[in-house]
């Protein structure tokens, strides 16, 4: 058992002497996601304020100018005009002059007067999803806020912009997010994206380098273990993994305000699942590639484009086509994002996060037997 | 020597002992059951061309493959079956420079030294000894990446040897060295040597394999011959070699392949060299050979080297 320790100790001191000698790699692992955090808080903003909307009051009452008036003061929206009649609303989606046009038919004084629900019709411009669907939200928030019984009628309008293939199933969506910031809404989810995709990558290349050099059959032939020499190259890449949470929490904290309502060792449990999770990820990309190129490519196939497109820290599940939701489940990213999410924003316990939590353990472990296996096939 | 081996037990002295070992890659045996002892103190030359076994040899003694078939005995413990028992006994050093280019000397015989858990006291005493070996004094803080070829060499040959085995497995240990570099090298082997160390040595430098003690040619997963190498050169005793030099080595050496009393012929440096039956004389060659409109052929005997005896039984093999 001692003897155990000094050999995974050897590796451990070899791997960090590793990363002094080549900075490019600890500057990957601790400045990259900086630049990220830095990019994505600032860069990539889905805020959207003064939507540009024009009006059709088609009522021409006190109660629908009332109406209208609530979207000018909003500053959700910003009102650039009217025009006077529903066809028209083409000709101002076209020329981008406004993306949402409300449109408030006659007959909606009396409707409110007899104390029925009145109708007003919203269009949004579907060629800017993102715009559209928060527009849509604003809308429905308002209106309730507004008090009046109104039955919104959605018609998501597709721009006339013919790379816009297809119509957008645009649907309501609630922002937990009452400042409606995007950081806020952004970071929690930033913070698994950067982490498996250091662990997953940096994993896979470090065992696969070692293969390629030659150094790995001198290791076999001596007294090492398969599983000390993997505890000894992965738990550098954990350490350095722990960093970047606790750095980008930090940045996240300080910097952008973001709240963490839940408690931090619920967050560190779940990080360390799914850093055992994306560990594992990494050793069987590096027991099935062949070369330095192949695990690269590999690790980046199954790091990045999950990490950003299937674990909904930008772009939400639900909006995505059916088979790549269930595809999501396969990568450990979307749990965390949901409990990241759910700790930082919502205040989650333990109880409220044991079901992505549950898949989380599950996922570790079954990841990492299975890396076991492959690794131990490939080394013999 | 290897048909009296055939079939026996293992030898458990032996510093290793080979009974009926096969490795096959799908359809193609690397070594195709071959037997043998190496013993203690020897050290013994494993030889032949490049996709002969050797490589494969080497990995399944070190147990870092396993056999299809056959017995390893490795300093007296069953390598196929527990290959974790003579680990901390054996070193091993392969054709590839298996150190850490962007560690210092110290820092890779340091990781080393965890590896096999030395105690501090033992590590002082194996690096200083391997510095000085190495002639590595004063360099310890130096990158192994800016080290020339022969100091990684003996470098590599330190950090093989850092935890005192008793048995060296060395794969090509010389290539791409320069033949000082070599000398030097092998310099050192013998000193391991000389202290009761088992060297186990591949390589296909013929003139490397006349260093060692006992020798073993292998080709096409078998091995075909073995013996000391004096031993081996006097196999060739009914035959003689004759070194034939004319303006067209080429054109002779056709002319040679097809005439009569000569068994082989090929390029040996500037000249053929022609394996001939113990009756043919240089002087009736030498006629033989101007009467065939080589006028100033010149032929001389030579005493046989490895190489000779090498290739005359790599032909016996492809005619058999």
């Amino acid at each position: 058992m001692n003897a155990s320790l000094t050999r995974i100790g050897a590796i451990v001191v070899k791997e960090f002497k590793h990363l002094i000698r080549d900075p490019r790699i600890l500057l990957a692992v601790l400045v990259t996601p900086i630049m990220q955090l830095l990019l994505f808080a600032y860069a990539i903003s889905f805020d959207v304020r003064d939507l540009s909307t024009v009006v059709v009051d088609q009522d021409q009452t006190p109660a629908s100018r009332t109406y209208l008036q609530s979207y000018t003061s909003s500053g959700f929206f910003k009102v650039v005009g009217s025009v006077d009649s529903v066809d028209a609303i083409d000709a101002v989606f076209q020329s981008s002059r406004a993306r949402v046009a409300v449109v408030v038919p006659a007959g909606f004084q009396e409707a409110v007067d007899r104390g029925d629900k009145a109708q007003v019709a919203v269009y949004v411009d579907g060629g800017d999803p993102n715009s559209a669907r928060i527009g849509q939200g604003y809308a429905v928030a308002l209106n309730q806020v507004a008090g009046q019984k109104i039955t919104a009628t959605w018609a998501a309008r597709q721009g006339l912009d013919l790379s816009q293939a297809g119509r957008l199933d645009v649907r309501v969506r609630t922002w937990y997010n009452p400042d409606r910031s995007s950081s806020i809404f952004l970071i929690p989810g930033l913070v698994v994206v950067i982490i498996m995709i250091v662990t997953v990558q940096q994993t896979a290349v470090t065992l696969v380098r070692e293969r390629a050099l030659g150094t790995q059959e001198q290791m076999t032939i001596s007294p090492l273990r398969k599983v000390e020499l993997m505890v000894g190259k992965l738990l550098p890449w954990t350490i350095l993994a722990f960093v970047d949470v606790v750095l980008i929490t930090l940045m996240g904290l300080t910097m952008f305000e973001v709240p963490l309502r839940g408690s931090v060792l619920v967050l560190a449990v779940s990080a360390a699942l799914f850093i055992f999770a994306s560990l594992g990820l990494g050793l069987i990309v590096s027991a099935i590639s062949p070369t330095l190129e192949t695990a690269n490519l590999i690790a980046m196939m199954l790091a990045f484009l999950p990490a950003f497109l299937l674990s909904g820290f930008a772009f939400p599940l639900d909006s995505i086509p059916l088979p790549l939701q269930w595809l999501s489940y396969l990568f450990p990213a979307r749990h965390m994002v949901d409990i990241s999410r759910a700790v930082f924003l919502k205040g989650a316990g333990f109880a409220e996060v044991s079901g992505p939590l549950g898949m989380l353990a599950v996922y570790a472990v079954v990841v990492l037997a299975l890396a076991t296996v492959l690794y131990g096939k490939r080394a013999r | 020597m290897s048909e009296a081996l055939t079939g026996s037990p293992v030898n458990p002295d032996a510093a290793v002992s080979v009974r009926g070992l096969r490795k096959v890659f799908g359809k193609f045996a690397a070594v195709d059951g071959i037997d043998f002892d190496v013993r203690r103190g020897e050290v013994f030359g494993f030889l032949g061309p490049n996709g002969s076994g050797k490589t494969t040899t080497i990995r399944m003694l070190t147990s870092s493959i396993t056999p299809t078939s056959g017995t390893i005995s490795v300093l007296g413990e069953d390598a196929v079956k527990h290959p974790d028992r003579a680990k901390l006994r054996l070193g091993y050093m392969s054709q590839k420079f298996s150190l850490f280019e962007d560690l210092t000397v110290d820092e890779n015989l340091r990781f080393y030294g965890g590896v096999y858990d030395l105690t501090a006291e033992q590590f002082a005493e194996r690096r200083a000894y391997v510095l000085r070996m190495a002639g590595l004094e004063g360099r310890e803080s130096e990158l192994t990446r800016n080290l020339s070829v022969g100091w990684r060499q003996r470098l590599a040959l330190g950090t093989a040897t850092l935890h005192s085995p008793e048995i060296v497995f060395l794969d090509e240990p010389t290539s791409g060295v320069d033949p000082t570099a070599r000398r030097r090298f092998w310099d050192l082997l013998y000193d391991l040597a000389s202290n009761g160390v088992t060297l186990f040595v591949t390589t296909h430098y013929m003139d490397e394999a006349a260093n060692c003690s006992r020798l073993a040619f292998m080709y096409r997963g078998r091995i075909i011959a073995d013996g000391p190498p004096r031993e081996i050169r006097e196999s060739l005793l009914t035959e003689r070699i004759l070194d034939v030099s004319t303006g067209d080595a080429d054109r002779s050496l056709t002319w040679l392949e097809s005439a009569d009393g000569v068994h082989e012929a090929y390029l040996s440096g500037a000249s053929v060299h022609a394996v001939v039956e113990a009756g043919l004389s240089p002087e009736t060659l030498t006629a033989r050979l101007v009467a065939a409109g080589f006028a100033d052929a010149r032929v001389v005997p030579v005493d046989p080297t490895l190489e000779d005896v090498f290739v005359n039984l790599v032909s016996q093999q492809r005619g058999a």
